[in-house]
């Protein structure tokens, strides 16, 4: 594989009314380039009284933002700090952060270190476990069915973007039509002993092992604070069990003392073939250029992809004014010794021109699940 | 616990078949697999049309058997209709979204990264106006305008035939100016608010001024409607992506749903531009007179000039004016016009001119509204006249399919190429990018031709008819009306039958009973109706009213829940909504769901349409219906957020398309027929006030629960202890 270095990506979820604060923070202190996605989070809501015998879901939606951003190691922890700080994410309720480590092809410059100001952070509130990050893509429409996986389990506050796939429908014509490229892409954060577990349950939720139904990995993640309270309204306890698993948490030191239902979990596990050792490509480019991107590196080799689009927010005087500022990130799960191949591919398409202005960076993907062919 | 771990890096090609292609380039697929995929999705489409669709046509062939007891005629023509238009409309609605939408998204997304804002607002200048152009809405309101008669409203009957080319022309020079505005808007991220406050705030103002003068007050309703038609199903998607794409390259912060607000201007600008229209016009029209009045020598020439010249007014006179009106034109004697007719019957040209090649429009025409001496002139005698109207009535009326097919698959292609023409032209020539998927793009593009056409066809064979006969109908819940298509001539009656009754203010009443089946009906006695001669006397049935015992408010009432439903019904099926719904819910990422938006604005719809038909029935002038609403809009405009205040009045811009407009002018036709009113406009003014209502008391209610339960969250605390 060719010559990386490591930095770090900081993802928040952040509900739409404090997101502009972080974004304002986050440019005094002198990050760049940072991308929005509009996002939604599902909350169970407590029927209370007469909405009892209502039909209907009881679930809430809630309009969030996705804000990325690249950033170098030693800035990351205050960085993260600051989100935390700013976006009021020690409340429960509020959103998740997450801190992950990536790696960039060594001569690209993907983000300007010396713009951030050191500073120092103010501590804040950790989870005394490994959390390990869930992404899953399923057909647009079935996203709630998958995600309700992490609310009823009590995981977390699961985050669900649109975004559209190619992979086995671009070849089959105009019969594509037939299967909609659209995707909903959830987001779900657990510790690094259940994620098995979820993984295995929304697998099973969205019955991704059919053809065509979707895509669902695992990846680490160096550090994060995660929304939790996954039920909105009526408490009956003078604490909510969020606070009372938390406080166990502290008490114990980690995450293992819990335990599921047995019956669940086995069943959901059992039998299932996961893809070890991939490496995702990510691939930023302006608005419009995605798709050719994708399928030139779906000539050279790629199963599929997923795109969203984002928002490119920088300060005016940026270098990078002359990116657009509708960007697209186009996610190509691959093996690793493909890595080359295809990002030689993409070069080609035209990638790294004036056209596209595109960046890449690489996540380690170490277990995935989908269709394997007959 | 474990799990079966597969698939190394080390492992062959097949096994990794998740993550790696087979680098070929094309999959091949069975046919039977190919029929796997194709009929689910054909199915699934269908059903989800037929799904927005049923309220509508069950409710109506409801209304008409049950409530109002009155037989469909040409039921099955009428449902041959029906099927054309689900089948047009999932046509239609598949070919929007493989290549109306993803072509306007690209010109959406490159147009403003490669172009300077004036490129773009010559472009949207041009789009809106040939939207407006090739779009058939503002024929449909002229085709509503015919009931509308000169004497009574001047500027209007102007504005709708001597002048409907200009009429046109300032529409669509309002919706262009008001597209480009809109990217202007974008450009500098003016918020909607000001615009919304300026531009009804001034037609409120002028509305208020109108409502004062004769001939002004008549064109409101029409300016209105006009404002309410504009945009429709392929207008929508383009202006929506155009809209988006420019706001995502200029709007510097903002987040989620930006892009919308132009329909709202598109729906505002035409109005005023009407209203401009008929400042230029108001000296041209005489005032408001009466019918005989109209027709007298003396006014001859104003009657000529507003009628078109002197031919066209001989045949406004032979076939829409009354009686005294046809009686005035021809210098107040019975004789001459008799005689005219006979010319006319004898001389085909002549008859040619008049009533174009419909041959048996004549016939028709006389056999339904003419007097007993032209019916028997014509016919020669009673049977002849029966066998003929049993014929007329078997048929319906009669159309000749291979007509019905051209004229409809002109406007699909019409609408749709002078939409997508100049799309094409911006994207090769100027932005010099080639098509992505191509064939997707052009199968869409077909699938839209089609679907407008089988749409239009069924919309005019089905629901149109459908429409039209409860409208004239409709008013039988509280008043009588007659029921000419089932006439009959009566043999061997006898005058010393009918029986006198009084009424309190002593004038004397006759009438008969006739007996239909089991029931006896009294039905009044007019004796120009007997000829003693033949001893017949022709009789045409009446019904109603429905419910008369409560002075016909319980009639009135029923009136104003059917036009409740039929709106609420017909809303849901609107394409345009439906196209605007999905990308709302996109670029919200599902917060606001289609569905959920698509009943706010059908039940707002509906209550709209129920105003707009009490204003038909009591004749309330429509300043009072739009004034306070639009008022009381502005106020909650001021209060909601951004986002909200863009969708609410975008989603009741759309509203109104060629499902609601039909019905509803129908509709508004037949009751102010009945009812007797100068003319059926404003029910779609009325109908697109009170969506924008309903989702933005919707949205404020949204708003304040989720603000409520963020302030629930902040007040609990970081560590979970509440904050004192």
């Amino acid at each position: 594989m060719m010559e990386t270095r490591k930095a770090s990506r900081i993802s928040a979820f952040l509900p739409r009314s404090i997101s502009k604060e972080v974004l304002n923070a986050l440019s005094d202190v002198g990050v760049h380039d940072i991308f929005v996605a509009a996002a939604r989070s599902l909350v169970i809501k407590a029927k209370k009284g007469i909405s009892l015998l209502l039909p209907g879901r009881d679930l809430m939606l809630d309009p969030l933002d996705q804000v990325v951003f690249l950033v170098g190691d030693e800035m990351a922890h205050p960085l993260f700090n600051l989100v935390v700080e700013k976006g009021h994410l020690a409340i429960p309720g509020m959103g998740s952060v997450i801190s992950e480590e990536i790696e960039i092809p060594s001569k690209d410059v993907l983000f300007n270190e010396k713009s951030i100001t050191p500073f120092d952070a103010n501590p804040i509130p950790v989870h005394p476990y490994e959390v390990k990050g869930i992404c899953c893509i399923v057909q647009r429409g079935r996203g709630e069915g998958v995600a309700r996986i992490a609310l009823d389990t009590g995981t977390c506050v699961p985050a669900i973007n649109f975004g559209t796939g190619t992979g086995v429908r671009d070849k089959m014509g105009l019969l594509r039509i037939t299967i909609p490229a659209e995707k909903e892409i959830i987001h779900v954060f657990t510790s690094v002993d259940e994620v098995h577990g979820i993984l295995a349950m929304m697998a099973e939720a969205g019955d991704l092992e059919q053809p065509g139904k979707g895509f669902i990995y695992s990846y680490p993640v160096k550090k994060a604070l995660v929304n939790m309270r996954v039920v909105r309204g009526g408490q009956q306890h003078v604490a909510s069990i969020e606070q009372v698993v938390a406080a166990i948490d502290h008490i114990k030191g980690g995450a293992e003392w819990r335990r599921r239902e047995r019956g669940l979990q086995k069943q959901a596990g059992s039998q299932k073939k996961f893809l070890l050792g991939l490496i995702e490509i990510n691939l930023l480019c302006d608005g419009g250029t995605g798709a050719d991107l994708v399928k030139a590196a779906m000539a050279a080799g790629a199963g599929g992809s997923t795109i969203q689009s984002f928002r490119h927010v920088h300060p005016s005087d940026s270098p990078l004014g002359e990116i657009s500022p509708v960007r697209e990130h186009c996610s190509l799960i691959i093996p690793e010794d493909q890595v080359d191949t295809i990002v030689a591919a993409l070069k080609e398409a035209g990638a790294f021109t004036d056209r596209c202005h595109g960046q890449i960076h690489l996540r380690r993907v170490p277990r995935a699940l989908t269709y394997m062919g007959k | 616990m474990r799990q079966h771990d597969n698939a190394r890096p080390g492992l062959p090609l097949t096994e990794r078949k998740g993550v790696v292609s087979n680098k070929s380039d094309r999959i091949h697929v069975s046919i039977r697999e190919a029929l796997g995929l194709l009929i689910p999705y054909i199915k699934s489409r269908v059903l989800t049309q037929v799904r927005s669709i049923w309220l509508i046509i069950l409710y109506l062939i409801f209304f008409q058997k049950v409530v109002l007891g009155i037989p469909i005629s040409g039921a099955i023509v009428i449902a041959c209709g029906i099927v054309l238009v689900v089948i047009g409309l999932t046509l239609f609605m598949e070919g929007l979204m493989l290549g109306l939408m993803p072509l306007g998204e690209l010109v959406g997304v490159k147009l403003p990264q490669r172009s300077g804002l004036v490129t773009i607002l010559g472009f949207a200048l041009v789009l809106g106006f040939l939207a407006t152009l090739a779009e058939p809405s503002i024929q449909v309101l002229q085709t509503a305008g015919k009931s509308v008669k000169p004497w009574e409203a001047p500027l209007l009957f102007l504005l709708l035939n001597l002048y409907a080319p200009y009429l046109v022309y300032a529409v669509g020079a309002g919706v262009g100016v008001a597209v480009a505005l809109g990217m202007v808007r974008f450009y500098y991220s003016f918020s909607l608010k000001p615009f919304i406050y300026v531009l009804v705030g001034g037609l409120c103002a002028f509305t208020v001024y109108a409502s004062c003068d004769s001939n002004l007050k008549h064109i409101l309703g029409l300016a209105w409607d006009c404002g309410a038609v504009t945009t429709g199903p392929v207008t929508v998607p383009l202006v929506l992506a155009l809209g988006i794409g420019v706001s995502r390259m200029f709007a510097s912060s903002e987040s989620g749903a930006t892009g919308f607000g132009v329909v709202t201007l598109a729906s505002l600008l035409p109005v005023l531009a009407v209203f401009i229209l008929s400042m230029f016009l108001l000296e041209m029209a005489p005032k408001p007179m009466s019918e005989a009045d109209f027709f007298k020598p003396e006014n001859r020439a104003v009657a000529e000039r507003l009628l078109g010249g002197k031919d066209r007014a001989v045949q406004y006179v032979v076939i829409h004016a009354g009686p005294e009106g046809r009686l005035a034109y021809f210098d107040g004697s019975y004789d001459t016009m008799i005689r005219y007719v006979e010319e006319v019957w004898k001389d085909e040209t002549r008859r040619k001119t008049i009533f174009g090649d419909d041959i048996e429009g004549l016939k028709r025409w006389i056999a339904l509204h003419g007097t007993l001496n032209q019916q028997l002139f014509i016919f020669g005698n009673h049977e002849n006249l029966q066998t003929f109207l049993l014929k007329s009535r078997n048929s319906a009326e009669e159309f000749q399919a291979g007509h019905l097919l051209a004229h409809n698959a002109i406007a699909a292609i019409k609408a749709i190429a002078l939409l997508t023409i100049p799309l094409f032209v911006v994207l090769f020539f100027i932005l010099r990018e080639k098509l992505p998927q191509p064939d997707e793009i052009f199968l869409g593009l077909f699938l839209c031709i089609a679907g407008l056409g089988l749409f239009g066809i069924g919309i005019e064979v089905g629901l149109n008819r459908l429409g039209t006969q409860i409208g004239s109908k409709l008013p039988s819940s509280f008043k009588s009306i007659q029921l000419p298509e089932q006439q009959e001539s009566i043999p061997d009656f006898d005058p010393a039958m009918v029986q006198t009754s009084i009424s309190s203010d002593g004038k004397k009443h006759s009438f008969f009973y006739v007996k239909k089946g089991d029931h006896y009906i009294e039905t009044p006695y007019d004796p120009k109706r007997y000829d003693p001669k033949t001893g017949r006397y022709h009789y045409i049935p009446h019904k109603g009213p429905l419910f008369s015992y409560h002075g016909g408010f319980t009639g009135i009432g029923l009136v104003l829940f059917f036009a409740f439903v039929m709106g609420y019904g017909a809303t849901l099926a609107e394409p345009a909504l439906n196209a605007l719904g999905l990308t709302v819910e996109s670029l919200t990422a599902g917060v606001f769901k289609k569905s959920l938006l698509m009943q706010a604005v059908a039940v707002g719809v509906g209550a709209g349409i129920s105003l707009g038909v009490a204003k038909i029935i009591w004749d309330i002038p429509l300043a009072w219906l739009l004034v306070p609403p639009y008022l009381l809009l502005l106020l909650l405009t001021h209060w909601s957020t951004e986002e909200f205040v863009n969708i609410g009045w975008d989603s009741a811009g759309v509203t109104t398309g060629p499902i609601t407009v039909p019905l509803v002018l129908a509709m508004g036709l037949g009751i102010s027929t009945q009812v007797g009113v100068v003319e059926g406009f404003g029910i779609l003014a009325a109908a697109s006030v009170c969506p924008i209502l309903s989702v933005l008391i919707f949205g404020l209610y949204a708003s304040k629960k989720r603000e409520s339960a963020f302030k629930e969250s902040m007040a609990v605390g970081p560590t979970g202890e509440s904050q004192r």
